[in-house]
């Protein structure tokens, strides 16, 4: 409209850019209710009389999806009566918290706020409390083992809610947010000191790692020279020599020592498999104690994470010979030597609702599952023990009689 | 001497979870012939499988005999490496599945027998039958743990290799010119011979499995543990009432031998 070189103009109205183009219509004013609102409120609001085609939707429609509710668990007296019952807390209290809860939408600080009641709780132990009922009632709706994963993990994460924890938390976090300047200063100078000892710890600890792998080189795989150790040449001796002793022109002689010319029993005759190296390797290991550790027992270097992920368990003590199930560890303990003590097992285990097949055999799963065994064998011997002193008791019941 | 290689890793567990399992249609169904044959109403598979996103079963397993009921033709079945493991049929009954692992010749051991007894019909809770009705899809499998107690030494070094997760590798094409296409593993997982945290693949439940939670997991073996707490717990109470009717029983036993004594 204007250039810069020319001075400024008064700006004029343009008429036709103003001109309105519609025509006027007819509008009027409704009493219309806030869906939002439970006490009937009217809102008076000017509408148009005739919707024309491009008119904006009314706003309760266009803000009715913030209208959201928070979920809240509910339960009646007789589920309250049975699972939820709790020292500290009255039915009346308790009802009161989740109508706060409800009424703040589940903005805890403000329930913390809005709770009143003749007693004072902090809001952990609100939380406790309705964490714990939402646990009871999760649970009552679908048992443990039905769940699903997500079901699980919240009810999970309900369950282990500790309230002293978290109130300790918060005051840490509340403690850490008023630290002075000083402190602060302090807090990062020896932050920094920790830093670099962990830096320096990590040289440290490779060379060390580096000393000890040439201290430690193994002495059993790589070794060039079978026969170094005394123990060895005797066997390499006996061997030769029972060899020898089969051909008929022999040109060993014994050398009249009966400890290595008969050193048990004759090599030629030891079988050549896998117990053959069992014997030679403890006495390798015994006669160099000082050059094996643990570690080096296994042929490849491992780091720990490297174990599980290709599943090597070390260290173990009497483990039997050749292949086992882990799932035999869950089935076998059911069968008794007799039938009639193999059904009375499963009465009780089904009894105690443990499924036939348990379908997991993890460490973890075999641990509980044999501490349950363990359970049921004394279950049993109190059963036994109990008929034993019934029939003693009839018979004490007719001599008295 | 002998042979170096029979040595064993003493005191040293190798441990390989592994599933054995079927899955079963009712007939007529798109991966069967059609029509069947006389008489038979079901389809099934049956298979010995790794963990999705385990190591590779065939480092430790080199054939899998299914010997199936008598009646079938040719019931024994050999498969041998690299599988997959499965033997697919049809019939209309349940029976035993003998299976027969025979392991890697380094390993030294024998072949061992384990049994997997078909399921071809709906089971589990009422919710559960209905799934696997309305799917078509019936899937019964445990998870097994095998353990090679003190392995031999070769054996050890074939089961710590690296190469037992390339299987897991797909192909990723290298982006731009002079690239390589590398290799990666498909899942976002690193593959481990553990149980995984999550069940792999997002199968929510959709594993089967015989217990309700299904896919193999952590979280499932929690719910497992969960579970047998309960069953302990409850075990408990008996234990206590037994006790109290132990404790009972002798007060009565008191008063009736002061009853006869005092006659």
């Amino acid at each position: 409209m204007t250039s810069k070189t020319e001075a400024p103009q008064p700006r004029r109205w343009k008429k036709s850019q103003f001109r309105v183009h519609s025509r006027p219509t007819h509008w009027s004013a409704e009493d219309t209710p806030i869906p939002a609102r439970h006490d009937q409120l009217q809102a008076r609001r000017w509408r148009r009389a005739t919707q024309g085609p491009n008119d904006v939707a009314p706003p309760d429609a266009k803000f009715a999806k913030y209208n959201v509710e928070t979920e809240v668990p509910t339960y009646d007296a007789e589920a309250y009566e049975q699972h939820l019952t709790h020292a500290d807390w009255t039915k009346e209290d308790t009802d009161h918290l989740f109508a706060t809860y409800r009424d703040c939408n589940g903005k805890w600080p403000v329930v913390a706020d809005h709770y009143a009641s003749d007693r004072q709780r902090s809001m952990e132990e609100l939380k406790a409390r309705f964490y714990g009922i939402s646990a009871t009632l999760l649970s009552l709706r679908t048992p443990i083992t039905s769940m699903t994963g997500t079901e699980f993990d919240l009810y999970n994460a309900l369950e282990k809610f500790e309230p002293a924890k978290e109130a300790a938390r918060k005051r840490l976090a509340e403690g850490h947010m008023q630290r002075r300047q000083d402190e602060v200063d302090e807090e990062t100078v020896l932050l920094s000191e920790l830093q670099r000892i962990m830096l320096h710890q990590a040289t440290l600890d490779s060379e060390r790692e580096d000393l000890r792998r040439r201290l430690d080189h193994p002495q059993a795989n790589s070794n060039s020279y079978p026969y170094a150790t005394s123990q060895s040449l005797t066997q390499l001796w006996q061997q030769l020599l029972a060899a020898d002793r089969l051909k008929k022109n022999q040109r060993l002689r014994p050398t009249g020592n009966s400890a290595y010319d008969f050193g048990g029993t004759p090599t030629s005759a030891r079988p050549h498999n896998s117990n053959a190296g069992l014997p030679d390797a403890g006495s390798r290991r015994t006669t160099l104690p000082s050059a094996t550790t643990p570690q080096s027992a296994l042929p490849v270097d491992l780091s720990k994470a490297e174990l599980s992920r290709y599943g090597v368990v070390v260290g173990q003590d009497k483990l039997p010979s050749g292949v086992t199930f882990a799932s035999d560890r869950l089935s076998k303990p059911r069968v008794a030597k007799s039938t009639l003590q193999t059904d009375k097992i499963a009465a009780i285990l089904t009894h105690a609702g443990v499924p036939d097949l348990v379908p997991l055999p993890t460490p973890a799963v075999i641990e509980s599952f044999e501490a349950l065994m363990g359970k049921v064998h004394t279950l049993l011997d109190l059963r036994k023990f109990a008929e034993k002193e019934e029939q003693e008791l009839r018979v004490r019941l007719a001599e008295a009689s | 001497m002998p042979a170096q290689t029979s040595k064993r890793v003493r005191n040293t567990q190798l441990r390989r979870h592994f599933l054995i399992g079927n899955e079963a249609h009712v007939l007529p169904h798109p991966s069967f012939p059609s029509p069947p044959p006389d008489g038979h109403t079901k389809g099934w598979k049956v298979y010995v499988r790794p963990l999705p996103n385990g190591p590779d079963m065939t480092t430790w397993l080199k054939k899998v005999q299914f010997k199936l009921h008598h009646t079938y033709t040719d019931a024994s079945r050999m498969i041998e490496a690299p599988g997959p493991f499965e033997v697919t049929e049809t019939g209309y009954g349940e029976f035993g599945v003998e299976i027969r692992l025979y392991f890697a010749p380094e390993s030294g051991e024998k072949a061992v027998y384990r049994e997997h007894y078909l399921v071809l019909a709906p089971y589990g809770s009422d919710e559960q039958k209905a799934r696997q009705s309305r799917e078509n899809a019936v899937v019964a499998e445990r998870l097994e743990t095998i353990e090679f107690n003190e392995p031999t030494l070769d054996f050890f070094r074939a089961m710590t290799g690296e190469e037992q997760f390339t299987w897991l590798k797909v192909v990723k094409k290298g982006k731009g010119k002079g690239k390589k296409a590398e290799m990666v593993f498909g899942s976002e997982v690193e593959p481990t011979a553990q149980l995984p945290e999550r069940p792999v693949g997002g199968l929510e439940g959709g594993g089967g499995g015989l217990g309700a939670g299904g896919a193999w997991s952590r979280v499932y073996e929690r719910q497992v543990v969960a579970q047998l707490a309960q069953s302990g717990a409850s075990l408990e109470q008996a234990l206590e009432h037994e006790k109290r009717e132990m404790d009972s029983r002798r007060k009565k036993m008191e008063e009736l031998g002061l009853a006869i004594a005092t006659k």
